[in-house]
């Protein structure tokens, strides 16, 4: 089948299996950037802005991404210039072996959108990243990077507008992953 | 800084009694304090041009845009990739007794499929333990297996166009099976009519005290003094029992391989390693293939915690490549890595000590019992850390007995992870020590300091299992008084308020801590580094990046050494093609031994770039320094840019030569970083619950080279302390089937569960370390478990032996109290 998605800003057609996810397509297309890490839903390294929520994108089947607006890490700045969220988690070495880190990163972007608040407390920027797994920091760094990024967001990025085509896409939180035999808790 | 796993040299004999019990006379002579330190390695604060500062890491704006490249990313650059998968025993031991491929085999779509039987599948035995040759570990694995020995066991394995075609695949092998009654006690194994998982020689390149009728991988002993007398004499004895469960890696990059043949008819690796110069040894041993035609390069790693201190998925992979004879990627799923991977080996530990009525320890007994699961990898050299790694502690203790039992059952594979033993090691010897203090109405922090390592201690329980020239080493760098100091500060410890219910009580506990850098008398790293015309270095180096910043780390030694920037360094490393070898990103040696290897290749370099200095400003190298991105005159004040010799050099009217430096080091020190970690909780008297309100570590890993990066060190380290102590453990069926297969289940701490951490630096100067440094990586995995019991008995008075510390075992010890 073929999946129409408004991919960082512009609308592209993708060919996909029915059983594939939003990340399996993602990642064949050259979009990398969302890490593979248990297909799911449990670790949040796959996360993407899909219609301007943070969504992990191995529990979203790719069919149900028809017509979405979907953001990736690539998205966002350049290794030249970075967005402020990259450059909070840059500045405060917030990252070690980075595997988790494209999802951090969309899961803050997508978060302090809808919250912004130059004074972001501890307590929200856990929330922030709740989703997101972190084996190398202890989170220290990150809830720092947050908080240090809702302040350098503040007024350097205006709330996206939620316009997506299709607003029902949903986590498939029922029917497991979408491969089968890479197995999970489904069963 | 390396975030790696330790690798004890091998308990050499069962049994090493110290000639006397006495220290040796010449002991002074042997291990002196002083250390010929070359010139320039003690460098005060405002000296340091790159080292002790933030330095961006390497990596960070290629990670923070997606850009990082990880094995799996390397998909879309190899064309006709096929993908791999495995089908894994179902039950726990037994023998496979027969495999129909056929169906599968016939599938469109699949390239290959093979089993024990296969052709291209090597039969012979050999280690996943990416340790130094020969391995101190069994050779009792075989690629794939036609006994099985754990749920999870590879049996055959597929390569086909896509995961789905592979999947399908998998489900149409037919496998039949006899079955065996599983071992799945630990101290059951070992008795004579248990069942035996290993026929005794099946097994080569067996470890001391192998008994494998009776199910034991490794047995060892080692004595200092006389630990029986002093129990006899002691006017004070305790003895205790603990016991630690499994605790899974949650590699955040689920390990993944990609094999192919090249243009060059050479197997080429990308592999998702911590070592890829033993992996490359051990592929070209099992498939017996030169190893001038095997190539491993380490691109990203999503991490290793020593789950990648092994070569667990690249022969399954490399033999796939053979037999489809196209490239092959196998990326481990997330429930693979939680049932058939590698985990912390979980044990069963018993400490016992002597103490006079002043405090003073006169003997310490430590025993432990390690399961290490269906199969052998780091079993020993594990266990024996154990001991090595917190009992020198306290190193003036006269008398001091270790050992250890591995014991094999049908469970997953226990192995390196990050701690490497030490982590268990420490919950017993720091609680037992704890409750010590306690009975004998002391302050536990003042019980320890009476007792604790100081600068110029000989420690010679670090070497209680070995012999030789590897026996004892002098402590020249201590920061342990400065760490509990500056912890008890910061934790308050002299002051905590009690919360205002009556049943709610606050308590703090402390733990000291101890590692290692490297593995002492086994480690080699080599290090090379040339200069371009316009002044920046090109430095190649063997140390593997698992994450924790080892590239930066280079970049900063090789920059302090050469008096440039740090930004001016490019860095290739752990390719072994390119880079010179190493032992890897292990141990806690990346800092220390890749670090000063770097370091001798920079001024070695310098060497050359003085002279054409000299040759420049006409003036005799011996007057010249290198700084600010210059060759400067130390009498006339002229100078040169790096950018004017790198031309000169290259370009220059009569003599030419490129400016470079070469250098290998290996050492028998490995100089302890020390800790002390303080918890502070509140507990439920009624309940059991409990908060950690705040947790403080305060870390002497000698001269930090990048104090940002050994912070995540410390904190990352802490994180996985902290799930030991309350989170972690595998659950099982009754036949061995694990039951924990996710991160939902299994419940690593998420950012929600974390108590708020803080981290202090205590800087000492190591002289045998590169710009005075130690180690990090591992010393933090230690702390929490023992900390948080001891602050629990501190806040309610009960004790808890076993991990994970619960409410439910809280409320069972308080309800046994009443």
């Amino acid at each position: 089948m073929e999946i129409k998605i408004a991919i960082n800003g512009s609308e592209e057609r993708f060919e996909a299996k029915q059983s594939d996810s939003l990340l399996d397509v993602l990642r064949r297309h050259g979009y990398t950037g969302a890490k593979r890490g248990c297909d799911t839903g449990d670790c949040g390294f796959c996360a993407v802005i899909v219609d301007g929520e943070a969504r992990k994108s191995c529990v979203v089947p790719a069919k149900r991404a028809e017509g979405a607006t979907v953001e990736t890490i690539e998205s966002l700045g350049t290794q030249d210039d970075l967005h402020p969220v990259q450059e909070a988690f840059v500045d405060n070495t917030a990252l070690q072996c980075g595997f988790c880190t494209p999802g951090m990163i969309m899961a803050t972007t997508a978060y302090l959108r809808e919250n912004p608040d130059p004074d972001l407390d501890d307590a929200e920027a856990r929330e922030a990243i709740d989703d997101v797994l972190c084996r190398c920091t202890g989170y220290k760094k990150i809830v720092e990077s947050v908080q240090d990024a809702a302040e350098r967001m503040d007024g350097r990025e205006q709330v996206a507008a939620d316009g997506g085509v299709a607003s029902d896409v949903e986590e498939r939180a029922d029917d497991g992953p979408a491969d089968p035999g890479d197995g999970g808790e489904s069963a | 800084m390396s975030k790696m796993e330790e690798e004890e040299p091998e308990p050499e004999d069962a049994t090493v009694e110290s000639e006397t019990g006495e220290p040796e006379v010449d002991a002074d002579e042997r291990f002196p304090m002083a250390w010929d330190e070359p010139a320039g390695n003690r460098k005060e604060p405002e000296e340091r041009e790159n080292i002790s500062q933030f330095v961006e890491k390497y990596d960070a704006r290629k990670i923070v845009t997606g850009e990082a490249k990880y094995t799996a990313d390397f998909r879309d650059r190899i064309p006709d990739l096929a993908e791999g998968k495995v089908l894994r025993s179902e039950i726990a031991h037994g023998h496979v007794k027969s495999i129909d491929t056929s169906d599968a085999e016939a599938m469109d779509g699949v390239y290959a499929v093979i089993t024990p039987w296969s052709d291209v599948v090597p039969d012979r035995v050999y280690t996943s333990a990416g340790q130094s040759y020969p391995e101190p570990t069994p050779w009792d694995l075989t690629v794939l297996r036609k006994k099985v020995r754990m749920v999870g066991d590879p049996i055959a394995a597929v390569a086909a166009e896509d995961r789905e075609t592979a999947d399908r695949a998998l489900r149409k092998i037919h496998v039949e099976y006899e079955e065996l009654e599983p071992v799945l006690d630990v101290e059951a194994a070992t008795d004579p009519d248990a069942p035996q998982l290993f026929e005794e020689d099946f097994v080569e390149n067996q470890q001391s005290g192998a008994d494998y009728s009776r199910n034991l991988q490794s047995s060892f002993e080692g004595e200092l003094g006389d630990v029986e007398g002093a129990f006899e004499d002691a006017e004070n004895v305790l003895e205790t029992e603990w016991e630690t469960p499994y605790q899974n890696h949650c590699v955040p990059e689920p390990h993944t391989t990609i094999a192919y043949r090249d243009e060059d008819n050479r197997h080429h690796l990308i592999s998702s390693t911590q070592v890829p110069y033993h992996t490359r040894r051990q592929l070209a041993h099992l498939f017996d293939v030169p190893i001038r035609d095997i190539r491993v390069e380490k691109p990203r790693i999503g991490a290793g915690f020593g789950s990648k201190q092994a070569m667990v998925i690249e022969p399954i992979t490399f033999a796939l490549s053979l037999a489809a004879d196209r490239p092959v990627i196998y990326e481990a799923s997330r429930r693979e890595e939680f049932h058939a991977m590698r985990s912390r080996h979980p044990m069963k530990l018993k400490m016992k000590t002597a103490v006079d009525d002043d405090g003073t320890l006169q003997a310490m007994d430590l025993f432990a019992l390690s399961n290490t699961g269906a199969y052998g990898p780091h079993g020993m050299t594990v266990a024996g850390n154990v001991g090595t790694k917190p009992l020198p502690i306290y190193p003036r203790v006269p008398n001091v007995r270790f050992g250890a039992d591995v014991v094999h059952t049908n469970l997953p594979i226990g192995a390196a992870m990050r701690g490497y033993g030490a982590p268990q090691g420490h919950f017993a010897v720091e609680s037992h020590v704890d409750e010590v203090a306690r009975e004998l109405g002391e302050d536990p922090v003042e019980f320890r300091s009476k007792n604790h390592v100081r600068e110029g201690d000989l420690d010679r329980i670090s070497g209680i299992l070995g012999e030789g020239k590897k026996h004892a080493r002098r402590i020249r760098s201590c920061g342990m008084a400065e760490c509990i100091e500056r912890g008890k500060e910061a934790i308050g410890y002299d002051d905590v308020e009690q919360p205002e219910d009556d049943h709610r009580h606050r308590g703090v506990g402390v733990a000291l801590v101890a590692q290692g850098s490297g593995v002492a008398g086994d480690e080699l790293g080599a290090a090379h580094i040339k200069m371009n015309e316009d002044g920046s270095f090109i430095l190649q180096v063997g140390g593997v990046d698992t994450g924790t910043g080892t590239d930066t780390m280079v970049s900063q030694i090789a920059a302090e050494a050469l008096g440039c920037d740090a930004g001016d360094i490019v860095v290739h490393a752990a390719d072994t093609d390119i880079a010179p070898f190493d032992y890897g990103a292990y141990a806690s040696s990346t800092t220390y031994i890749t670090g000063q290897s770097v370091k001798k290749a920079a001024e070695d370099a310098k060497e050359t770039l003085l002279k054409w200095g000299s040759k420049l400003l006409d003036e005799p190298p011996d007057r010249l320094v290198a700084e600010g991105g210059e060759v400067k005159s130390e009498v006339t004040g002229e100078s040169v840019t790096l950018e004017d010799i790198g031309y000169e050099s290259m370009y220059g009217g009569d003599e030419r030569e490129q400016v470079m430096g070469e250098a290998s080091h290996s050492t028998d020190e490995s100089p302890p970083p020390f800790g002390a970690q303080f918890v502070d909780v509140t507990v439920d008297a009624e309940t059991g619950e409990f908060d950690v309100n705040r947790i403080t570590f305060a870390a002497d890993l000698g001269v930090a080279i990048n104090p940002p990066l050994a912070e995540g060190q410390i904190e990352g380290g802490e994180h996985m302390s902290l799930e030991l102590a309350t989170s972690g453990g595998y659950e099982f069926e009754d036949d061995g089937t694990p039951k924990t297969l996710s991160f939902n289940r299994y419940g690593m701490p998420r950012a929600t569960d974390h108590p708020p951490m803080e981290t202090i630096l205590v800087e000492t100067h190591e002289p045998s370390g590169p710009f005075g440094a130690k180690s990090i990586a591992e010393l933090p995995t230690n702390g929490v478990a023992p900390a948080l019991g001891n602050a629990i008995r501190d806040a309610v008075g009960v004790r808890i032996h076993e991990l994970p510390i619960t409410p439910e075992r809280i409320k069972e010890q308080l309800d046994e109290e009443e």
